[in-house]
């Protein structure tokens, strides 16, 4: 059986799913043939931004049963941002380079390129950063 | 769902709300390329265009590829996100900040 392509999905792009409905990100995150992964860390600040945003948070509940997995990471913050601050521009950006890393995927999906070290993130571990629709482009390439 | 077919999107767009349409000729002045180059493009489907008798004619929407490296319909879905995401990084990042 064909495996699905595995993606982790930065925070602002499943906000922006839950924003607007005619959004690349709300059409890349309803795409069932891929396999979505966020991190617990990422899920909990993702339950913050909704309450702050004024979004509502079954909304984001009933995505995340619906579309992702959760991956599991250890949450002394420090360790990570030790680990893996070389590959972010902002180091509280690091949980997501480690949630990418412990998913095992493939593509990274953001909207923030420019926080994160593209080149060495691609070298060190062999992951594609892009944006959802740049990422949509791609599969109607395959 | 979203994956309509491209061809097909150009043309609906182009009949529906009376889109502009340039020849070979026009595109190449446009993108600053030589005719052959365009009409290469054409042959490999990064213009899409269509063939009435023996000339080709392309629609303005389907330029967007080859300055944007996106199809028009993907184009038009990350503007709309575009849109929000200054003001929703703001919070991400304030959020991340006090983990």
């Amino acid at each position: 059986m064909k495996r699905k392509i595995t993606a982790f999905v930065d925070s602002d792009v499943v906000i922006s799913s839950l924003i607007s409905k005619l959004g690349a990100a709300y059409f890349l995150i309803n795409e069932t043939s891929l396999k979505f992964f966020i991190s617990n860390i990422s899920l909990k600040e993702l339950k913050v931004v909704v309450k702050k945003l004024g979004l509502k948070n079954e909304a984001l509940e009933r995505l995340v049963k619906k579309q992702f997995y959760i991956t599991s990471l250890k949450t002394d913050l420090k360790k990570i941002e030790e680990k893996y601050k070389d590959y972010v521009m902002d180091i509280n950006d690091s949980h997501i380079i480690a949630g990418v890393v412990k998913s095992k995927v493939k593509f990274l999906i953001t909207y923030n390129l420019r926080h994160f070290n593209v080149d060495k993130i691609k070298r060190d571990f062999d992951i594609l950063i892009m944006t959802p629709a740049r990422f949509l482009q791609y599969l109607r390439s395959l | 769902m979203f994956a309509i077919d491209n061809f097909c999107y150009v043309w609906y767009k182009i009949v529906m709300f009376n889109q502009k349409i340039y020849t070979p000729e026009q595109v190449a002045e446009i993108l600053q390329l030589s005719k052959n180059t365009v009409y290469q493009l054409i042959n490999r489907g990064e213009i899409v265009a269509k063939k009435i008798g023996k000339v080709y004619r392309i629609p303005a929407v389907s330029l967007f590829f080859t300055l944007t490296g996106l199809d028009y319909d993907l184009y038009q879905a990350e503007q709309k996100d575009l849109k929000e995401i200054p003001r929703i990084q703001r919070e991400i990042s304030k959020v991340r900040l006090s983990l």
